[in-house]
């Protein structure tokens, strides 16, 4: 018993690795908040340790006196101890007002370079992803999914369209909040390849937990691929099946949801050109696998009940039609 | 003694926006004025500012938003096709100049409009602009390009 209470804390902070924790970081924004999360604790745990061994002191020599009934002559060595005590207090104080300018000057180190700019919207309870064709100039949009080249930094354009959501990505950056009707902005300067997971960190209603996003670190050619993929329009569909999915998609989820080099041209729900290159659907509800799709098409209500996705009445012929059209989307 | 009553009086408003959550919503549309479903979106905060939302995303505001002339003014109270809760939603459903919503608006959602289209004749001025506030940066129609 003892044995497992005294593992309990090593699997306790087992928690804390992994792709979404502060405490693995994997960009100089989130190396600047961790060292200064190294200071605070080493200077706050350096002053707990003082305090702790204070009172040990007092309760020990108390002890040592009792049954005496004197009063010691001088209580210099007290004053000296509150002395010393005032003193380390000032002392820790000033590391901490330095460390923590210190690292808030490394957060908006970065805005003077040339940054690549995305554009982040937060939705209940999705993300509007769009990052600028460098050559043409126009936006290019996805969904639920960031990537990020390699030591580059990225500027990310953070708003709301309706309620305050927050954007936190623990391994790359700290939250910032996204306001309805501001354009707040933070820049990125990832240093670690690798897949971390983002989750909106202001309650924005009863879906926010599942609010989550991808992020996915790539080298600079990894990730002009992946862009250029991104701006291609869909291949068009190869089988019966899925051209007749493509035909109901177009009639009933087109209203909402655009697939770009289609009529599908709705605004209100996620862009889903290249859907089936993501690795999860719903904003992080659920892997992507055939099955999950063909769920979240037959009754959206039950896996994230409240979402903005209707339950569509569609033929089983229908909905098998449209969850192998998107599947196709790469 | 005022402050329970207060607190017990501001819970009783919550009723107002009660709504089930899951799997068990309308799929098919209203059989008559008299639909006991209806009663569930009626006059249900929640189902109205739902439809309105999707009343902007749709863009309906493009042809019948604030002051819109004639038949296209949706809050003067005035109904062509009748104004029970099955005659709007027909007429929604069955619109006219466009391609037909029945095909394109899943049903539930078109529930929500309807309520919503219902309950604009009795917005005042104040609740319009606040609505029109709250749904600034929502999507508007197939144009619309961001919040701001």
């Amino acid at each position: 018993m003892r044995r497992c209470l005294a593992s309990l804390p090593v699997v306790l902070l087992g928690g804390c690795a992994g792709n979404q924790s502060p405490l693995a970081p994997a960009s100089d924004q989130a190396f600047a908040l961790h060292s200064l999360f190294v200071l605070m604790m080493v200077v706050c745990g350096g002053v707990y340790l003082l305090v702790i061994a204070g009172v040990v002191w007092s309760l020990l020599s108390a002890r040592s006196r009792r049954g005496t009934n004197t009063v010691p002559a001088s209580e210099r060595g007290l004053g000296r101890g509150l002395y010393v005590a005032a003193a380390a207090i000032v002392i820790g104080l000033t590391v901490l007002i330095v460390g923590s300018f210190l690292a808030d000057r490394a957060l908006v180190a970065a805005r003077s370079e040339a940054a690549m700019i995305v554009r982040v919207t937060g939705h209940q309870w999705w993300w509007r992803i769009e990052y600028r064709d460098p050559a043409s100039g126009r936006w290019i949009e996805t969904a639920n999914e960031l990537h990020l080249p390699v030591g580059r930094t990225a500027r990310v354009e953070l708003a709301s369209a309706d309620v305050i959501h927050s954007f936190w990505v623990p391994n790359v950056s700290g939250k910032i909040d996204m306001i309805p009707g501001r354009r707040n902005i933070v820049d990125l300067t990832p240093r670690r390849l690798g897949w971390f997971r983002g989750q909106c960190a202001e309650f924005c209603g009863t879906q926010h937990a599942h609010m989550a996003f991808d992020i996915k670190v790539d080298s600079q050619a990894d990730f002009d691929a992946w862009l250029a993929r991104q701006n291609a329009v869909v291949e068009a569909a190869v089988s019966n099946t899925s051209s007749r999915g493509a035909a109901v998609f177009q009639r009933v989820c087109g209203s909402c949801h655009s697939v770009r080099g289609t009529p599908a041209a709705g605004r209100a729900g996620p862009d889903l050109t290249h859907f089936a290159d993501r690795r999860s659907i719903a904003a992080g509800t659920l892997p992507m696998s055939r099955g999950a799709i063909q769920g979240w098409l037959a009754q959206p209500q039950a896996l994230k009940p409240g979402t903005s996705m209707p339950a569509v009445p569609l033929l089983p012929a229908d909905a098998d039609a449209v969850a192998s059209y998107l599947e196709t989307m790469r | 003694m005022g402050a329970p009553l207060l607190i017990l009086t501001a819970l009783a408003a919550c009723s107002n926006e009660a709504r089930e959550v899951g799997p068990s919503l309308p799929q098919t549309p209203p059989v008559g004025n008299m639909d006991p479903r209806i009663a569930a979106y009626r006059a249900n905060l929640y189902q109205v500012s739902q439809g309105g939302r999707y009343f902007t995303w749709y863009g309906c505001s493009s042809c019948h938003g604030d002051g819109a002339p004639g038949a296209a003014n949706l809050a003067d109270g005035r109904w062509q096709h009748g104004g029970g809760f099955a005659d709007v939603y027909r007429a929604i459903a069955a619109h006219r100049p466009e391609p037909s919503y029945a095909g394109t608006i899943p049903v539930e959602q078109l529930w929500q409009v309807t309520a919503y289209v219902r309950d604009l004749p009795t917005h005042y001025p104040e609740k319009r602009r606040r609505v029109s506030l709250d749904q600034k940066g929502e999507p508007q129609g197939s144009r619309w390009s961001g919040p701001q």
